[in-house]
């Protein structure tokens, strides 16, 4: 009777103790390459910061100095308000060209097949490198450029358009043709799994479509929207290649600070950037997961 | 009794829904073919149809979801094919209920009365009436929960509240009790009709259940492949089914295949019998109830009609028992005895008896 008692006791532990053990070895890969490759170099990034910079050597003696150099700088303090500014231009862009284009596909579009065609053709785009995406803008924007041909051609504008190319407008209209598919993904996909029957009881219930959409559709959708604006914040504020290429240097963002820094081997200046863009992106990251409960929402 | 003839006696001023030749195809497959129905004020009306009989088309096109081909939908004695659903005024309970999953239970039932388009009401008026009507279904008390920390009847309930705080005159109840399970199903029923009583509106119920079209329904309608085949009383529906297929649907019928003779015979596997109540069909068919047939000990005594056949099985139904029969071709044949006729009487498996039944209670079609 013990025996049998103390047997099943075993049995009842070890598979518990078993899933646990398989818990971890699962983990462990994952926790490694994260350690070494993600949270020791920002840590180091971190460290570096305070480092001492002359002209040509760095060496560990701790200093605020960078970071004095940083606060006080007109170019730097710029950069900084020109980097928010700018993502928060592309955000409202995307979100405004992105949200219409989910509607349509994830409400609009009745088949599933031609909604799932619609999505991929979104990331076609993506079939070429980056680069040559944001290279592409230049013939379209550019003085002699497609746009400014077909506005004369048509004789809506009688002289080219300067500002179209080489100004935070260009950078803007890349960016936002760059990142709009990651607002459109999440939300069409958010708006996919509304029961159409929710949206035909509103309509039998009297209300039109702005009332269905605002006290419906919308409230629904909202997860999409912030993993979407998750997803755009953190591209866009670490961005630098877009506006290298497009702003002819008129735009410097953040992103082009730590470029031209570590080009110039100011490795603790540069650190000092990286850690203020990670503290931002942070907080945009922390105060977007306030709007909704994601854990609850999907 | 032809259906539009029932139809047109009943299309008086107080008709709520008048369905004209409705036609709803969907590609090629046609889902409703020419559907006419009379529906009147403070009745309730089921509509009884296999799956793919075209039932939920027919309440989408009324409630104005979708559009018809051909035909008209009137409402109140107004034209309302082009009108949208949203200017209606007809009610609808989904079979998932469709709540508003973002919404506590109070806000599910105050959405229509306070986003309407036409007719709106302030927040207050909306909140009032709308614990009234939770108060009715039997809510009071969770007005604040979630809809997903509520139970299945419970949707059911907030789903009904939702709907009728409008106040709508025809309620479309789309299989209103598939969701829930039996025991919950059959008190529903009781307080679906009682709820409807009391406000005096029409409801339209659509189900697949056979027992239950017949429970709930002042009328009853058969719908098959897209059209009605039958609207009337339950007991008429139940003692005189107008065609093969609603003797089927009622799944209270023991039917025969055969041939009808010029004279009025029809012969089936029990010979050739009289046939004193014969129903216009295109298929001959001989149709015997479950109850009205007897069960006796094997004997040759040739008294028509009458079937020879092996008990095979009996199912207990609490207020009846149906016997199950198999007769030498292979076919299965039921019947019931009421318990309300004493206790039933107890057969041995694999023995023979003899199955009769008066002529006069079978209904051949043909």
């Amino acid at each position: 009777m013990t025996e049998t008692s103390t047997a099943s006791g075993a049995a009842g532990t070890l598979p518990r103790q078993k899933t646990d053990s398989t818990a971890w070895l699962l983990i462990t890969p994952g926790v490694i390459w994260m350690t070494l490759f993600l949270v020791a170099p920002i840590l180091m990034i971190l460290y570096v910061s305070f480092w001492t910079q002359t002209t040509f050597a760095i060496n560990p003696t701790p200093t605020l100095e960078s970071w004095r150099d940083f606060f006080t700088s007109q170019t730097y303090m710029n950069a900084l308000w020109t980097t928010v500014r700018i993502w928060l231009i592309v955000l409202a862009a995307t979100l405004l060209v992105g949200y219409p284009a989910a509607l349509f596909i994830g409400i609009f579009v009745r088949s599933r097949i031609l909604s799932i065609s619609l999505l991929i053709v979104c990331v076609i785009p993506f079939w070429t490198s980056f680069l040559i995406r944001v290279l592409a803008w230049r013939p379209m924007l550019g003085r002699e450029g497609a746009i400014n041909i077909l506005l004369q051609k048509f004789g809506i504008t009688s002289a080219p358009i300067d500002a179209l190319l080489f100004s935070e407008l260009s950078v803007v209209i890349g960016m936002t043709q760059i990142y709009v598919v990651f607002m459109v993904g999440p939300i069409a996909f958010m708006l996919s799994r509304i029961d159409r029957n929710v949206i035909e009881a509103a309509r039998d219930l009297g209300a039109g479509f702005g009332r269905i959409f605002t006290r419906i559709i919308l409230p629904l959708s909202l997860p999409g929207v912030v993993v979407g604006a998750i997803f755009v914040s953190v591209m866009v504020l670490g961005e630098f290649a877009t506006s290298a290429a497009l702003s002819g240097r008129q735009v410097n963002l953040l992103g082009n600070i730590i470029v031209t820094q570590v080009g110039s081997l100011k490795w603790a200046f540069a650190s000092v950037v990286g850690v203020v863009l990670t503290v931002i992106i942070g907080i945009v990251i922390a105060m977007l997961l306030r709007v909704v409960d994601l854990k609850r929402e999907l | 009794m032809s259906v539009s003839q029932e139809t047109e006696t009943r299309s008086g001023a107080d008709s709520v829904l008048r369905l004209d030749g409705i036609v709803k195809r969907y590609d090629d497959v046609v889902a409703l073919d020419g559907v006419t129905l009379t529906v009147s004020g403070n009745e309730y009306v089921s509509l009884l149809g296999p799956s793919g009989s075209g039932k939920t088309s027919l309440l989408r096109v009324i409630a104005g979801f979708e559009r018809p081909e051909a035909g008209r939908v009137h409402f109140r004695g107004a034209d309302v094919t082009d009108v949208s659903p949203h200017q209606r005024g007809i009610g609808f309970v989904f079979q998932n209920f469709a709540l508003f999953p973002h919404m506590s239970v109070l806000k599910n039932v105050t959405y229509g009365l306070v986003n309407a388009d036409e007719g709106a009401v302030s927040a207050e008026v909306a909140e009032r009436r709308a614990r009234a009507m939770l108060e009715m279904v039997g809510l009071s008390g969770l007005e604040s929960r979630g809809v997903d920390q509520i139970s299945g009847g419970q949707k059911q309930r907030v789903a009904l509240a939702r709907t009728l705080v409008k106040e709508p005159q025809l309620v479309l109840l789309d299989e209103p009790l598939g969701a829930l399970d039996a025991n919950l199903r059959a008190r529903m029923r009781n307080e679906l009709r009682t709820i409807r009583k009391e406000l005096g509106v029409t409801f339209l119920h659509v189900t697949g259940s056979e027992s239950e079209a017949l429970a709930m329904g002042d009328r009853v309608a058969v719908l098959d492949r897209g059209r009605v085949l039958q609207f009337g009383a339950p007991g008429t529906v139940y003692d005189a089914p107008s065609t093969p297929n609603v003797a089927r649907f009622l799944n209270r019928y023991n039917l025969f295949a055969g041939s009808l003779h010029p004279d009025g015979g029809f012969e089936g596997p029990f010979g050739k019998v009289a046939a004193p109540r014969v129903q216009p069909a295109d298929e001959a068919l001989y149709g015997i109830r479950y109850d009205r047939v007897t069960v006796e000990p094997e004997n040759t005594a040739a008294d028509a009609p009458a079937l020879h056949a092996t008990f095979r099985a009996s199912e207990y139904l609490g207020s009846s028992v149906i016997y199950f029969f198999e007769t030498d071709a292979g076919k299965i044949v039921e019947s019931e005895h009421h318990m309300s006729l004493g206790t039933p009487p107890e057969y041995r498996a694999g023995a023979r008896y003899t199955l009769r039944w008066k002529p006069e209670h079978a209904i051949v079609f043909g």
